[in-house]
């Protein structure tokens, strides 16, 4: 079975900039791994979830970026258009720092919404969708986002990423709009929700308490200078 | 039920409902104004052409053929020229026609024209061919001041047989608020027939024998010439002065069961040459009309059309504006799967739809303003128009309006189509 993740020598500059925001020789998860990046404000956290999840590009000149991402195998940035677009959408799940609910969306819709994408039958899609917001705690999957508390929000947007049975699970700081025993509730979710499923979790976050429920931590600057080590700074 | 694009565009259209709303208005007002147009042009033409029926050629003294049309079928107003009967007679055996029918025109009821002829009003002239007048009730008139009602005025006043009334010598406005002339209350006239209603301009009027029109002008002559103690005017104190028409409805002598003849043309050129008369082909009349509003109907058309154009304009500026608030949303479906094509589609979709609604609110108000239209047409100037609204016109003006409105999404659709989801899916870290 491949990785579900797997990050080879990722070299990644903002045009303006005149050092790698990102430089990654190895990074590695299996199915059912989670790791939580870490890494100074402005260190490319976010930017690494989006280019895992393809919605940036690994730049073509090799002076502003390079290197291979494989999710589940699949060498995502070879693909291009809509074959990426459905790829993200079968094998990919993300959580966001303010969920990112669709507004005029019920609970329920929202998570039939990401079903729309996939390769799954439609006449499932409420079933499964009603199914997994129940197994998540949602109590109410006919109200709007706005009717939710902060908590249930939180867990229908844990369901939305978890609806298409994704190998990996990008969350980008996703307790940082939540106080500390919300903030430990909803990781104890996502943590338990993915390991359910067997969805590895990569989990960008500020929040030092979320490091002792991660047996991997990765930190950005870390991995920038291993491999400027490695390099002896060559390639900067 | 299963999420599908179609559930993603009606929410976004149904999340803001006051632009969706006012969008779809400008729409639906842009095709019900164009399809009134297009509807009213074709039935207006066809009301017109109603009423001239089996004539070949109208005779008068008018000052110009489209006036003579316009006067003695129209009644539009009271004809200003006379022709003497003699004329007439003398026309009757010159020519070969198979029928001259004298009327006068200068009477009237209530604002209604009465038009004064003879019995073959009836039995020869039909107001549209193939449509011999029919009587809803009672008779055509067979003595003096017997009067038959048209089935407008008929129904507008009451009218019933055997009621009895008094005609004004002189014109009245239609509406009945301006009358000029005066009541010959010496002469009673009594309701013998109403007609069954033809879906021309003679449905408002009344009819009596000419007979009756002569006596009254008459009156006023014998009056003015030996003060007012004289008796009452009868038919035998008419003198050749009185027996005065105002036009003659005329049919060419042709084979039986045709329309056309080629002697309609020779007969018109030959009358067209005497100086006394001025003859007019009524269907010819009513075209050169057509063309000369047509220009007018041209304009209303291409304000209709810029009407619908700016509709347009507005689904344009609604998606765009409402692009920037829902970049956030668009990105969230990109992350979910959505390709950028989908993306575009669903945007482009949103203002086809916008289009749909608004052709089918304007279709619908097409026909109730179509009917108010032909409404006041038919109770202010008596014209009858059936508004019609052919399937091929409606389905070229709703296919006309979708598409204008898919082209109107376009630009929005780029935009969304360009929309950057990294950049969208802010806070980053």
């Amino acid at each position: 079975m491949p990785p579900a993740l797997d990050i080879t020598d990722l070299r990644y500059r903002y045009r303006a900039s005149d050092e790698w925001i990102l430089r990654i020789d190895r990074l590695s998860l299996d199915a059912g791994e989670r790791v939580l990046v870490t890494g100074e404000s402005g260190r490319g956290k976010s930017t690494l979830l989006h280019l895992i999840a393809g919605v940036l590009d690994i730049p073509r000149d090799a002076a502003l970026g390079s290197g291979t991402i494989r999710v589940a195998g699949a060498d995502l940035h070879a693909l291009r258009g809509a074959a990426r677009d459905r790829f993200r959408g079968q094998h990919l799940g993300m959580v966001f720092q303010t969920f990112n609910l669709l507004h005029g969306f019920t609970a329920v819709e929202n998570v039939m919404t990401a079903l729309l994408f996939s390769n799954i039958p439609s006449r499932e899609h409420e079933s499964r969708a009603l199914a997994l917001l129940e197994r998540l705690g949602v109590e109410r999957p006919g109200a709007l986002p706005d009717e939710l508390s902060v908590g249930q929000q939180q867990r229908v947007a844990v369901a939305r990423a978890l609806a298409c049975e994704p190998a990996i699970v990008l969350a980008d700081e996703p307790t940082a709009s939540l106080d500390p025993a919300r903030a430990s509730e909803a990781m104890d979710l996502l943590v338990s929700a993915c390991a359910e499923r067997n969805a590895a979790l990569v989990c960008v976050s500020h929040d030092p308490a979320m490091a002792e429920r991660f047996e991997r931590r990765e930190c950005l600057n870390a991995l920038a200078d291993a491999s400027a080590a490695r390099t002896g700074g060559e390639d900067a | 039920m299963a999420i599908t694009d179609l559930t993603i565009v009606r929410k976004s259209l149904t999340g803001r409902p006051l632009s969706t709303g006012v969008t779809v208005a400008s729409v639906a007002v842009a095709v019900a104004l164009m399809l009134t147009l297009l509807s009213l042009r074709d039935s207006g033409r066809q009301a017109f052409e109603r009423g001239t029926g089996n004539v070949h050629l109208l005779i008068s003294a008018e000052p110009s053929p489209l006036v003579s049309v316009l006067n003695s079928v129209y009644y539009a107003n009271p004809p200003s020229n006379a022709l003497p009967m003699a004329l007439v007679e003398e026309l009757r055996t010159s020519q070969p026609l198979e029928w001259a029918i004298p009327t006068q025109l200068g009477d009237s009821w209530r604002g209604s024209p009465t038009l004064a002829t003879t019995p073959e009003f009836f039995t020869r002239f039909e107001p549209e061919i193939g449509e011999p007048w029919g009587f809803a009730e009672g008779r055509v008139f067979e003595a003096p001041f017997e009067v038959v009602a048209g089935a407008e005025v008929a129904h507008a006043f009451g009218l019933t047989l055997g009621q009895q009334l008094y005609l004004t010598h002189g014109s009245s406005a239609r509406n009945g608020s301006s009358v000029e002339g005066h009541v010959h209350k010496e002469f009673t006239f009594t309701v013998v027939g109403i007609l069954d209603p033809t879906g021309s301009a003679h449905d408002r009027a009344l009819f009596t024998s000419v007979e009756s029109s002569w006596v009254l002008h008459a009156h006023d002559r014998r009056l003015a010439a030996l003060g007012p103690d004289i008796e009452l005017t009868t038919v035998d104190d008419l003198t050749d002065a009185d027996r005065l028409v105002t036009g003659v409805y005329a049919r060419v002598l042709t084979r039986p069961g045709r329309q056309a003849s080629s002697q309609v043309q020779a007969v018109f050129n030959a009358m067209r040459a005497d100086p006394r008369v001025t003859v007019a082909q009524p269907a010819e009349q009513v075209r050169r009309l057509f063309e000369i509003v047509s220009n007018i109907d041209e304009v209303f058309l291409g304000m209709a059309a810029a009407v619908l154009a700016s509709s347009g304009v507005s689904i344009l500026l609604v998606l765009w504006l409402t692009m920037e608030l829902r970049r956030r949303q668009i990105a969230v479906l990109r992350v979910l799967g959505a390709s950028r094509g989908r993306v575009f589609g669903l945007i482009v979709t949103e203002a086809a739809i916008i289009g749909v609604a608004g052709a089918a609110v304007g279709v619908a108000l097409a026909w109730v303003g179509g009917a108010v239209v032909s409404g006041v047409l038919a109770s202010r100037l008596g014209i009858v128009v059936e508004p019609t609204l052919g399937w091929r016109v409606v389905a070229s003006v709703a296919a006309s309006t979708v598409t204008l409105a898919a082209l109107a999404g376009l630009a929005p659709a780029i935009s969304a189509y360009r929309t950057s989801v990294a950049r969208n899916l802010k806070p980053l870290g």
